[in-house]
């Protein structure tokens, strides 16, 4: 048979984990989670960016009164017009003959008001009430009428005291200028948390799933005669993670294609390296939670029972988002609005921060707004690094030793036990 | 290569207080076909997951051509599990090859590999439907091929012939006895004992973990005292008890079953019933397969 036997060699372990993950990659990119999940989320994206252009639109809309102008008040008709636009407003105005013909016109609606009496004195007629910026316009008119004939009684130019005025203003210093991070980070922050949450959520429970249909097929022991179940675990969750970063990847560029041009986030710069920071934080938190929901999930042997058995990890997450939606989102939002946090409440999520379950989602928030010194980030990625090794360490023989074994559940204790 | 042998050497295995195996220990040469027989819960899965290292021995060694077996070599075995574990919802040419290549081939020989056994199994127009649009005797046939496909030189079956219609147990049994023939080690468990008689070259039966009886069905036939069939109209009953050491088995008619120590012969019987009047049958009874199995099954007591 020797001549038949092909190269023993070509299945190394890079190999072995190689074939493995572009197994679980393949699959899962045609499967539901991928196309639909994808689908549903840019879709989102686009109906939310749609809904902001709206909103912003009707922002940017600038009302047009109609205004008539009768009598000597007629005076104020040109110089409303000049400064509609620097109020914001819009104005059309037009001469009416008679007071009267003026008041009809307001009842009937085709006038917004009808400006009678004198400049310095003008007495607006309207239907249910006056717009407050039409009114405060038509008021200041009315002052700087009356300002202007005393400046002239006075003998001074009405027109050389206006140039004046306008060339007064106040310089501002700022001493804390806010940086664009700082005005946009909590958001970013956000969303990407809950993006990280979602993620590592669903696409661990996806290899939890895929770890138990093996074993409920059987296609672990075929599978198991042939790689190390060290080999097999490090390739799914290789193979199904790279499927949720694409997927994230996927949605994040949606996401800023969709804002930025619509301007809902002013600061794409911010918004990639947030995307970036957000990427690597995914990768770790994924293969932290991704070995654990993994060891979990083997100790059953239905897909049914998956669930439950991975209740103590997906708890662990939940707590997480709880963590960042009660302590780490608060207290971000305290500094960057200028104030200082509650008491307590930064130094907790900064301690939070780097316990290494809790790491991936509070620092994505906390680096995300930019208050993340740089010890500290790299200190929070050693710890999660570390933890890896640990969990993978632990998670490799809880499943090794559980893969094989059908039937009951099996207690963690006896999965960390030797195999009999 | 010629010649190897798959040897369990004195392997045991025990699952909590509860013995699987006990000092197990047989052959399988290259080129046979090695039935594995035995009741349910006797250890033949047991002792396939071992030999596949799916499984840790407490004690004993799995050697193939005089070596401990190891990882590498185990890459060698083409197995298939009794409970049938491929992917439900994969298409069936996509997991031959990847199986094909997690057991070291590369993607074109495993497709090409997996074209001509699937052609050769009768499935060649399946190839792109997923396992689970197949009915239960074709998704065997495709469980067969993952075995096959990488050109073993061993190849262990759990119970292959379960479950297979008479037209898939042909093929079945084909393919078996053309890959033992080209030198593979072949070994299978199965309850099909006629198939099992058959088909092997050698047959081991196993009981409580403990090998009981091993060889050809030959051998084991001439472990046991011999039994004749005598068609004696005219004898009374009890005649043949006047022959030394004789045993009436069975009374079927005039035809009696009788077995005799190895020390009487057999003409001394046929004198005795010669002696009664006319003898119509004097036969030589070979036991079939599953009448060893029994006796050597309930004879001895559970150790």
């Amino acid at each position: 048979m020797s001549s038949a036997t092909p190269d023993r060699s070509a299945l190394g372990p890079r190999r072995a984990i190689y074939l493995i993950a572009r197994r679980e990659f393949v699959t899962r990119i045609r499967g539901k989670v991928f196309t639909i999940g994808t689908i549903v989320a840019v879709a989102l994206l686009a109906l939310y960016a749609v809904l902001q252009l709206a909103v912003i639109d009707r922002i940017n809309t600038t009302t047009t009164f109609k205004v008539g102008f009768s009598g000597p008040a007629t005076a104020l008709a040109q110089p409303l017009e000049a400064a509609s636009s620097s109020l914001g407003f819009k104005v059309h105005v037009s001469d009416i003959a008679t007071d009267a013909q003026g008041r009809s016109d307001v009842r009937a609606g085709s006038l917004d008001a009808l400006v009678e009496g004198t400049p310095g004195a003008p007495q607006a007629v309207v239907k249910t009430g006056i717009d407050p910026t039409l009114q405060a316009a038509l008021v200041a008119l009315a002052k700087q009428e009356v300002l202007s004939n005393d400046l002239s009684a006075a003998g001074l130019s009405p027109a050389a005291v206006e140039s004046q005025i306008n060339a007064v203003s106040v310089r501002i210093d700022t001493l804390q200028p806010a940086t664009a991070a700082q005005l946009q980070g909590p958001i970013i922050g956000f969303v990407m948390a809950f993006a990280l949450y979602l993620f590592i959520g669903i696409y661990g429970s996806v290899i939890g799933q895929g770890v138990v249909a093996e074993k409920a097929s059987r296609v672990v022991e075929i599978l198991l005669s042939t790689v190390r179940p060290g080999q097999l675990l490090l390739g799914k969750v290789i193979g199904i993670g790279l499927v949720g970063l694409i997927q994230l990847g996927i949605i994040a560029l949606c996401g800023l294609l969709l804002t930025v041009p619509t301007g809902v986030l002013a600061l794409p710069g911010a918004a990639i390296g947030a995307v970036l920071i957000g990427v690597m934080w995914f990768v770790l938190g994924f293969i932290l939670y991704a070995l654990m929901l993994a060891a979990t999930a083997s100790l059953v042997s239905r897909v049914e029972e998956v669930s439950s058995a991975t209740v103590p990890v997906t708890m662990l997450l939940v707590v997480t988002w709880l963590l960042a939606y009660v302590v780490a989102i608060p207290a971000i939002d305290a500094v960057t609005g200028g104030g200082a946090a509650p008491h307590g409440l930064a130094t907790l999520t900064t301690v939070l921060s780097l316990i290494p379950p809790f790491t991936p989602v509070l620092m994505s928030i906390r680096m995300a707004a930019g208050e993340v010194p740089l010890w500290e980030g790299l200190l929070a990625v050693a710890l999660v690094l570390a933890s890896i090794v640990g969990v993978t360490w632990l998670g490799a023989r809880i499943y090794a030793n559980s893969i094989l074994r059908f039937g009951a559940r099996i207690r963690i204790r006896d999965a960390l036990r030797r195999s009999p | 290569m010629a010649g190897r042998v798959l040897e369990i050497d004195r392997v045991s295995k025990r699952y909590g207080s509860v013995v699987a195996l006990q000092e197990l220990s047989f052959e399988v040469r290259a080129g046979e076909l090695f039935g594995f027989v035995g009741p349910n819960g006797a250890g033949k899965t047991t002792t396939m997951r071992i030999v596949l290292g799916v499984l840790a021995a407490d004690a004993g060694a799995v050697r193939w051509g005089g070596e401990p077996i190891t990882f590498a070599t185990r890459r060698r075995i083409g197995y298939m599990p009794e409970e049938r574990g491929l992917y439900p919802s994969m298409g069936v040419t996509e997991q031959l090859v990847y199986l094909a290549e997690l057991h070291g081939m590369r993607a074109p020989d495993a497709r090409a590999a997996s074209a001509r056994w699937l052609e050769r199994l009768g499935l060649a127009d399946r190839g792109g439907e997923q396992l689970q649009k197949l009915s239960q005797g074709n998704q065997q046939r495709v469980q067969l091929a993952a075995a096959l496909l990488f050109s073993p030189d061993v190849l262990i079956l759990d119970e292959p012939f379960s479950g297979l219609d008479p037209v898939a147990v042909d093929v079945m049994s084909a393919v078996l006895r053309e890959q033992a023939d080209a030198g593979i080690s072949v070994l299978f468990s199965s309850h099909q004992l006629e198939l099992v008689e058959q088909l092997c070259d050698r047959v081991g039966i196993i009981r409580a973990g403990r090998m009981v009886a091993a060889g050809s069905v030959e051998e084991l036939r001439s472990g046991s005292a011999p039994r004749y069939w005598v068609d004696a109209p005219g004898a009374a009953a009890g005649w043949a008890e006047e022959v030394l050491g004789a045993t009436v088995v069975r009374v079927d008619g005039s035809r009696t079953l009788v077995e005799l120590p190895t020390s009487t012969g057999d003409q001394a019987l046929l004198q005795a019933a010669l002696a009664t009047g006319p003898v119509r049958e004097f036969r030589r009874d070979t036991p079939s397969l599953s009448e060893l199995f029994r006796s050597v099954i309930t004879e001895e007591p559970a150790a």
